[in-house]
């Protein structure tokens, strides 16, 4: 797997949290619940998780209860703040307006699973993009390769201009020679820091 | 505001203008003056483009005093898309300036004698009424900058492009906003072609000399103005995710629901999704030097709107919202933002509503008038419309009558309106809103999500079947109460969550008109609304048979969740009994 790591400045980072919104990979432990992923293994807040993300799915469900919500191998998360409109509020986690989507709701597995090293799958949207993506990418995720090339053909000169440092397997690159690479394989390593 | 200004367009010698006192509709405002005129005045078996009908432009309770987000404007009629009762609203600087000129309401009635077009212009010096001829066939962008050149840039323009003059169903009311655009519709059912049918092409409003309207009590209307400010600001919707995202902050939470509806509602996923999400419009905006926050009038502070600018950095339209976006974007199959903002920029200019629009292509893509996923073909088409060719009335007609013309069976409808951005399949509850409103399918219906607060209807036991039932009519109520303040909708989402807000907003009205309104006055004024549009409709010819989804909701499972609609018939049916 391709490892590549940018050094870039603030202003760069925004474009960077686009191909997050997309969902990206992380191995972690599995055969535990949402809470525990987010907060023990991931490093989030209760109080974060509580009150500012709003609304989570778990494998396109919305979920009410982070603590018994389930996440196995291969598991997509998807994380929100708060939302507009009818429908933001319906799919908020726990909220009056949930019976409107009681259809889609998440209910709960009836079986578990030993914890064990598994890939999940985390989208985030709106103001947790903007709030945790930086996090993300300063440590490094999985993202597929056909969206970072695509990310990397659609750049502009002031993106290569301000890009400072990138790394492909340890080893200087010039960044522009980013836009020539075709990533083939399902993963690529991306971490991506402001120094 | 205490007259109101009625145009009759058939008098001898072209329109005249009168102002009437209030009367009857003394204290009434926005939704609850329009459908109170139109459930009054229009005979309900009238032809919506008749003489009969009437066209009522309205601003809220409290447009025009210094409480932010009073905006809105309302619309109303008999529709021409649905014939049912309609109120379209939309934000813009009309509402406030109208109010601060007086009045209450403008309402055109009677037949024009000719097919003369006229423009009309309001200051605080009286009514002026004019034919010109020049104007017709002109665009809103066109238009507005005649009207500018003719009556200086302190105006503000409530116009129709050339959708309302060819009488289409689907044809806007558009509004001007802050800088003068005409960015902003009265878009749904078809409003357009009743102003087009009244022979009124644009009126111009100068609000200049006149002061913001005062309130019977200065002292307790500021200490609430505050308050209310307050609430909206501190809220995570309103005070950060409106603003920075815009309503299209929506997509990628509806597409993970598997709610969004794709290529004419046979999806519920949209795999670019990422490609027009609220996130990537935001960034796209603000890179190239347009703007991700921005208010449609002045004394928004929600600023939910933006500007958006194309490659070189020039401005091609306002920031398409979360509707227009799905509509012309993943209903069509078309991942492109700059050829939705195109599409977004001729609605406007040809005085379309997006929705409406967006639907009707898709439909015309399921039946192979164009590949979904072709921007350059839903841009011609549009256009097509624009010129009034004869495939052009079609699609200008609706999506139900492009339906039938094409023979497409998936047709999204209610009442002959198109469903907006949610697969009822997906989520179920606002279904039962789409099926029941008294405006054809419609997700404002049912937006003002306040019941919990304002205990519409008593409590409801979420884990009762019935639940979505209760929670649609009382939010249905809710909602048509807000519509009667000139409140934006999306205050809503704060006073769901802080009864400090929702406290605010009353006592604001209660400062403003020396009232002592409680909740349930409130919750009154909703039920009384909807009773009026409901009896119109009755006498209509509407039945329990025109509230149901088209069939296909019910019989074809939306994949990823591999679900139909499920909410019965029988329980549709129990939604207005209160």
């Amino acid at each position: 797997m391709t490892k590549l790591f940018l050094i870039v400045p603030d202003s760069l980072i925004r474009r960077f949290l686009l191909i997050l919104q997309q969902g990206f990979a992380l191995k972690v432990h599995v055969g535990c619940t949402v809470e525990e992923l987010l907060c023990q293994q991931l490093g989030l807040s209760p109080e974060y998780l509580e009150e500012r993300i709003q609304t989570i799915f778990l494998d396109g469900n919305p979920i009410d209860d982070v603590t018994s919500a389930y996440v196995r191998s291969g598991s997509t998360i998807a994380l929100s703040a708060a939302l507009p409109g009818l429908a933001g509020a319906t799919l908020r986690k726990g909220g009056y307006y949930a019976p409107l989507r009681s259809q889609i709701s998440y209910k709960q597995a009836n079986y578990t699973e030993a914890a064990h090293e598994g890939l999940v799958f985390l989208k985030l949207f709106n103001l947790s993009l903007k709030e945790l993506g930086p996090v993300f990418l300063s440590q490094g995720v999985l993202v597929d390769g056909k969206s970072l090339s695509d990310f990397f053909r659609a750049q502009l000169r002031d993106f290569w201009e301000d890009c400072r440092v990138a790394e492909m397997d340890g080893e200087r690159i010039t960044p522009m020679k980013l836009r020539e690479i075709t990533w083939q394989e399902q993963y690529v390593f991306l971490r991506v820091s402001t120094r | 505001m205490d007259k109101v200004l009625r145009i009759d367009v058939g008098a001898e010698g072209g329109p005249k203008a009168a102002e009437k006192p209030l009367g009857e509709y003394a204290g009434l405002g926005g939704r609850a003056l329009t459908s109170a005129i139109v459930s009054k005045e229009v005979p309900p078996l009238c032809h919506p483009l008749g003489e009969d009908n009437k066209l009522i432009i309205a601003p809220g309770l409290l447009s025009g005093t210094t409480a932010a987000m009073s905006g809105r404007l309302s619309v109303g009629c008999k529709s021409p898309l649905t014939g049912t009762i309609k109120e379209a609203n939309s934000g813009g600087q009309a509402a406030q300036v109208l109010a601060r000129l007086g009045y209450a309401a403008i309402v055109l009635e009677g037949k024009p004698k000719d097919d003369t077009l006229y423009k009309v212009f309001i200051n605080k010096d009286g009514v002026t009424i004019t034919p010109d001829n020049n104007l017709k066939m002109l665009g809103n962008y066109d238009l507005v900058d005649k009207m500018k050149a003719e009556f200086g840039d302190k105006i503000t323009c409530i116009s129709i492009g050339p959708a309302g003059e060819m009488k289409m169903s689907n044809s806007t009311v558009a509004i001007t906003d802050m800088e003068l655009r005409p960015t902003r519709h009265a878009a749904r059912g078809g409003v357009g072609a009743v102003m087009g049918a009244k022979g009124i092409k644009v009126i111009v409003l100068d609000d200049t000399g006149m002061g913001m309207r005062s309130p019977k009590d200065p002292e307790k209307f500021k200490k609430a103005n505050n308050a209310w400010v307050e609430g909206l600001k501190k809220h995570p919707v309103t005070g950060e995710g409106l603003p920075a995202y815009g309503t299209n902050i929506l997509a990628n939470i509806i597409n993970e629901a598997g709610a969004y509806p794709t290529k004419n509602f046979m999806w519920g996923r949209f795999e670019d999704c990422s490609k027009i999400s609220g996130e990537t419009q935001a960034e796209t905006e603000t890179a190239r030097g347009g703007k991700a926050t921005h208010g449609c009038h002045r004394g928004c502070i929600i600023q939910c709107s933006g500007i958006y600018v194309d490659k070189d950095g020039h401005y091609l339209t306002k920031q398409p919202e979360y509707e227009t976006v799905w509509a012309h974007g993943a209903n069509c199959g078309i991942n492109d933002l700059d050829s939705i903002a195109m599409l977004d920029r001729l609605d406007d200019d040809y005085g379309l509503d997006t929705i409406e629009m967006g639907s009707t292509i898709g439909v015309a893509m399921d039946a192979g008038v164009a590949e979904f996923g072709d921007a350059e073909a839903a841009i011609n088409l549009v256009k097509e419309v624009g010129k009034g060719t004869p495939l052009g009335r079609i699609l200008g007609s609706g999506t139900a009558v492009t339906g039938k013309v094409f023979g497409v069976e998936r047709v999204p409808v209610v009442k002959g309106q198109a469903l907006p951005a949610y697969d009822p399949r997906g989520i179920q509850g606002i279904g039962v809103t789409y099926a029941t409103s008294t405006m054809g399918a419609d997700h404002t219906s049912g937006y003002a999500i306040a019941t919990n607060i304002l205990k519409v209807g008593g409590y409801v036991d979420p884990l009762k079947p019935e639940g979505q039932i209760e929670l649609s009519r009382n939010l249905q109520i809710a909602t048509a109460a807000v519509d009667s303040t000139g409140m934006c909708l999306f205050i809503a989402f704060a006073v769901l969550d802080q009864p400090d807000t929702f406290q605010a907003l009353i006592d604001m009205l209660n400062a403003f008109y020396d009232l002592s309104l409680t909740a349930d006055d409130v919750t009154e004024l909703g039920k009384s609304i909807l009773k009026k549009e409901r009896d119109f409709n009755t006498r209509a010819g509407f039945t329990a048979e025109h509230d149901r989804l088209p069939e296909f909701f019910k019989k074809e499972p939306l994949p990823s969740h591999n679900l139909t609609f499920q909410v019965k018939d029988e329980d549709l049916d129990t939604l207005y009994n209160w």
